[in-house]
């Protein structure tokens, strides 16, 4: 019987587990089935029309299902009023970078642009049949209203969904689709309906993440977005701080510039939308969430937040302790109560409303994630406070007791889930990068299959929230910095959790199913008895790049797994960043690759038969000498900085290999963490992006 | 005067003054700097700025976009809000206070923030086509040019102190004395950190967003001892290089409210500040420095009070014989008024020198427990202007 932590998110899109994907040795549904679900199927097979198809989300979804939909020969209907100015021909460039110009030029020819009245449909778009209507039109009821009635009086049938952010079903009539932004790439979609639909599973097919979310107005990401804007607007009006220096105050404690982002959308649509979402909230919610007079004014106006080139900023802001223990609370206090409210209205699956925030709004960490680390009292205090600081916002309803249930499966295993049948269990990550709390998740994962006698596991991504694994989140490598303990922490913890994965299995196997996998994520997977990728999938160690020297033992375990003729691969991919398609890493990094469909059932066989399915490549525990770095292709730059941090892996990698395998973990930890603490890395990527969030 | 108008204690502050040349607040944009500067006092103040409603900004010298003068300084804060210029010389500072205290008293308005400032250092060249003058085009350099040289008069200003002086018999003894004793007031006062009441400090950006440096300092000002004073050559009668104000740069704000809205702001609301009366006089060519005792002797007698019943005395004095022949007009003693500093010592910037004035006397009658505050000072044109507060 099946037993999981957790419902993964996966269930709520009506696609059954991760578990089951293994099992069966196939996905749920594929893009071909759901197309012909949806569109019908040839000869018959009918178009998506897309109406508002010029502005930035109806070109954005044009762009996108034009690209996904080729293969399937479904016409894509852009349609718009005549005096609209073209939103789709811009996308033309970077269409052709994505894809080549032949693609791009093929994308574009499935692409037909039509014009209507607003009050009747043109005939052509009869000869397409419309299938599927994705409206795209501005954020007026009545407007979208008549809309859709006109379509369902001449294509009767027809399906439709609203792109809106704000209005739910139950005003509009129709699903809701809402994508996030930027819409030619965000592959986020907030879907309200009452059951999953094929069009749903179509977008889950096509690579898309559809988001289930509850039918109550502005949904999730637009609560959380429009929520922080407004936190920062109030911020301003009590402190008088500009708004560009509390963009980035927010940046540092959240992740998002909501006021750099209202610009760069374009200030007089994103102010509109963002007051649009407030003021209906305000309406059915009360005072937290009324709009600011600047909005109220700027969404008139639609003046940009950020001061025009020459009046860039002249005099600076900074916080002392004080003022920034009450912006905090400004900040946290709002974005609490708001999440209340979604929690109670169970709005989402906590994890993806946590992985909202994340993924569409920038949270560095999501709310629900902030909320768990704070705890509950913390969150009391900070409410209380925010509500000395903004009485206006205590008459508005919050629930205090849903941070009560904190320590539930539900809260404490946001990112990582844990399912099992009989003897054989599945680990999935839903976030492309490994932080903190992905490294807690995973104990208590790991933990709890333990506690049910599971010997036998994968680990692998969610099929659903993480498309890909792109390595650690260096937004924890900050303290390291300035902390050679923070380093070596972190290192040396994580390392460790990775090695439960060797240690405290009798087989365990890592699956790369996404895009890529790459520098500590890609560390993580190695520890696994097996690792096996699909075909086509990327690996890298891009550590050297940044750069930053791997802590997760990426120096030293995969080299100890190896054939010393082989090794040398892995001493190239470390010291040049470079990246290697699976199917060509088998045998030296990955021990099988193949098509989605192969790759499952042979991990599958293993975890059913053990190690006679495929050769075990154990991890040689004495220290390997004769480590050699020749042949490395030189850096086309060939600076000083490259030479430095290839050195410095170089190191890393002779002494943790010339150690045995207890103490290598500990050499690794301390190279990793000695090196952030470099002029080197300070320069680099990590210190760079620290600087930046570094307000003073 | 005014009875409706407040200007709610502790919601105020001025830059430091750095000297001419001496600080980035030489090359930037004055009323972008005091705008943003503005708000960050405000905020200091935790005072919103929401709460404004009108602004009224002095400025006497030319500054870049200054055609849209008020509103650029509004929306360098972040609001959109009404208001107007004015300038008077050096009275800009005070007069601009009183219209404040004016658009309070119509009604048109709730608060008012009053917004001065100005860039000495750097300041514009213009080029002014004159049709009848044998030169025909003429290169002017706002500031220094109007130092030298009154068109009514065909004085500098410098030589209305050495006309004053000699009208009334000034000794340039008393005028070292009086100067090196302004200077251990100043010092005095900054080592008891009265100064950090008054002014904020300002880090100014680059363009890139780095750092160009603080304003905290009144740069330039050093102590001075009075054999220096005394060995100092004389300009003109009674006038050296050290009794005499220097150029500065700087802003300086305040706010005038309703009594209601004075109560809500305030950091203490239960100190009242409110207008008595104001006066103006403008004296015979050339008299400058006696214009601002010619103009308290008249705002006594209008308001019917004396110079016994004023708590704290503060005036502008580019020249220290403003100050002597204060004493012999009012009969009053030199060492009993400007406690706090002056501009003789802390410089020049023009338009905010009287706010920040005003703004020290404020807080030296509270730090007495309140009373009668006379503020005044001259202006180009021998004019003086004169105003009396009461603080309660």
């Amino acid at each position: 019987m099946r037993n999981s932590i957790r419902q993964s998110t996966l269930e709520t899109l009506g696609l059954g587990t991760v578990l089951e994907i293994f099992k069966k040795g196939k996905l749920p549904v594929t893009a071909s089935e759901m197309a012909d679900k949806v569109f019908g199927k040839s000869p018959t097979r009918g178009a998506l029309v897309i109406s508002g198809a010029n502005g930035i989300v109806g070109a954005g979804k044009t762009m996108q299902f034009g690209s996904r939909l080729l293969p399937f020969n479904i016409p894509i209907i852009a349609l718009d009023l005549p005096g609209s100015p073209d939103g789709i021909g811009k996308h033309f460039s970077n269409l052709s970078k994505t894809f080549g110009k032949n693609e791009a030029n093929a994308i574009m020819k499935n692409i037909i642009k039509l014009n209507y009245d607003g009050a009747t449909v043109p005939d052509t778009l009869k000869t397409y049949n419309p299938r599927y209507l994705l409206e795209a039109i501005p954020e007026i009821l009545n407007l979208k209203k008549k809309h859709y009635e006109l379509f369902r009086n001449t294509f009767p049938g027809i399906q439709i969904s609203s792109v809106t952010s704000g209005f739910p079903s139950s005003q509009l009539g129709v699903n809701i689709a809402h994508p996030a932004f930027p819409h030619e790439i965000n592959k986020i979609w907030e879907i309200a309906e009452p059951t999953p639909s094929d069009f749903t599973q179509l977008l889950w097919s096509l690579g898309l993440i559809p988001l289930q979310v509850s039918d109550h107005w502005s949904f999730v990401l637009d609560v959380f977005f429009c929520g922080l804007m407004l936190a920062g607007l109030r911020y301003h009006n009590k402190s008088n701080m500009p708004f560009w220096k509390t963009d980035k105050y927010i940046r540092q404690l959240l992740g998002p510039n909501p006021f750099r982002a209202h610009d760069a959308i374009g200030a007089k649509g994103a102010n509109f939308l963002t007051w649009s979402c407030l003021h209906h909230l305000d309406k059915n919610y009360g005072t937290l969430f009324t709009p600011t007079a600047e909005l109220e004014e700027r969404k008139e106006s639609g003046q940009n937040w950020y001061p025009l080139d020459h009046f860039r900023p002249l005099v600076n802001w900074s916080l002392d302790k004080e003022e920034n223990e009450i912006f905090q609370t400004m900040m946290m206090g709002a974005l609490f109560q708001m999440t209340s409210i979604m929690i109670h209205e169970k709005r989402s699956h906590l994890s993806s409303m946590n992985s909202i925030g994340e993924l569409c709004a920038q949270f560095t960490r999501g709310i629900l994630s902030m909320a768990r680390k704070a705890g509950y009292q913390n969150i009391m205090n900070t409410v209380q406070d925010y509500h000395k600081l903004h009485p206006e916002s205590a008459n508005t309803k919050w629930y205090p007791d849903i941070f009560n249930q904190i320590s539930s499966s539900e809260w404490q295993q946001l990112y990582v889930n844990a399912e099992f049948e009989n003897n054989a269990g599945v680990i999935t990550i839903s976030r492309e990068s490994y932080n903190q709390d992905i490294d807690d998740e995973l104990n208590r994962a790991i933990d709890w299959l333990k506690a049910k006698k599971v010997k036998r596991v994968i680990l692998t991504g969610d099929f659903h929230l993480s498309t890909q694994m792109v390595g650690a989140d260096t937004n924890d490598f900050f303290p390291a910095l300035t902390n050679a303990n923070e380093g070596e922490r972190i290192a040396s913890s994580w390392s460790a959790t990775a090695r439960r994965l060797y240690n405290e299995f009798e087989i365990s196997v890592g699956f790369i199913n996404g895009k890529r996998c790459m520098g500590g994520m890609l560390e993580l997977m190695i520890h696994c008895h097996y690792l096996i990728s699909l075909d086509d999938t990327v690996l890298a160690m891009p550590e050297v790049t940044l750069p930053v020297v791997p802590g997760m033992e990426g120096c030293h375990w995969s080299l100890r797994k190896t054939k010393p003729e082989l090794r040398q691969n892995i001493i190239s991919m470390l010291m040049e960043g470079g990246s290697v398609k699976a199917q060509n890493s088998v045998g030296w990094l990955i021990d099988f690759s193949g098509s989605m469909e192969i790759a499952l059932k042979k991990t599958w066989e293993i975890i059913g038969n053990g190690k006679e399915v495929l050769p075990f490549r154990e991890v040689f525990s004495k220290p390997i000498e004769n480590i050699t770095f020749n042949g490395l292709k030189s850096d086309s730059s060939s600076n000083q900085n490259i030479m430095e941090s290839r050195k410095a892996i170089a190191d890393c990698i002779i002494n943790s290999c010339n150690a045995d395998l207890n103490d290598a973990l500990t050499i690794q930890a301390k190279h990793s963490a000695g090196f952030m603490l470099s002029k080197l890395c300070r320069k680099g990527r990590v210190g760079s992006e620290y600087d930046k969030i570094n307000v003073n | 005067m005014f009875p409706n108008a407040h200007i709610p204690y502790g919601t105020w502050g001025s830059s430091f003054f750095p000297s001419w040349q001496s600080s980035p607040l030489a090359e930037v944009n004055i009323c972008q700097f005091a705008g943003e500067s503005m708000s960050r006092i405000m905020g200091k103040r935790k005072v919103s700025t929401s709460h404004l409603d009108y602004l009224i900004i002095g400025s006497t010298i030319p500054w870049h976009w200054k055609f849209w003068n008020a509103t650029v300084a509004a929306s360098c804060m972040g609001k959109r809000i009404p208001g107007y210029q004015v300038e008077q010389a050096c009275a800009t500072g005070l007069q601009a206070v009183i219209m404040a205290g004016a658009q309070i008293q119509s009604g048109a308005s709730e608060a008012v923030g009053v917004l001065t400032f100005d860039r000495t250092s750097d300041s514009p060249v213009g080029v002014f086509p004159e049709r009848r003058s044998y030169q025909r085009t003429q290169a002017i350099s706002d500031v220094w040019d109007n130092f030298g040289f009154d068109p009514a008069t065909g004085n500098a200003m410098l030589a209305t102190a050495g006309l004053a002086a000699r009208k009334y018999n000034i000794e340039k003894k008393e005028v070292d004395e009086l100067t090196n004793y302004r200077y251990i007031q100043y010092f005095n006062t900054k080592e008891k950190g009265f100064l950090n009441r008054v002014a904020v400090p300002l880090e100014l950006l680059n363009v890139q967003g780095k750092s160009m440096g603080w304003i905290n300092e009144d740069t330039g000002v050093r102590k001075i001892a009075l054999e220096s004073l005394r060995a100092m050559r004389e300009l003109d009668t009674c006038i050296t290089s050290g009794t005499q104000t220097h150029a500065s740069d700087g802003m300086a704000t305040l706010l005038v409210t309703t009594e209601s809205k004075a109560r809500e702001i305030s950091t203490k609301p239960e100190i009242k500040i409110s207008f008595v009366g104001k006066s103006e006089v403008r004296t015979k060519p050339g008299l400058m420095p006696e214009a601002p005792a010619l103009a308290v002797q008249k705002l006594l007698t209008q308001i019917n009070l004396k110079m016994e019943d004023m708590k704290v005395i503060k005036n502008h004095n580019p020249f220290a014989v403003n100050d002597a022949i204060f004493s012999k007009l009012l009969n009053y003693d030199w060492k009993k008024m400007n406690n706090t500093g002056c501009p003789l010592v802390w410089g020049h910037p023009q338009g905010p020198t009287l706010t920040r004035v005003l703004i020290e006397a404020f807080e030296e009658a509270v730090d007495l427990g309140g009373g009668y505050v006379l503020v005044f000072g001259c202006a180009a044109g021998d004019v003086g202007i004169a105003a009396v507060f009461e603080v309660k």
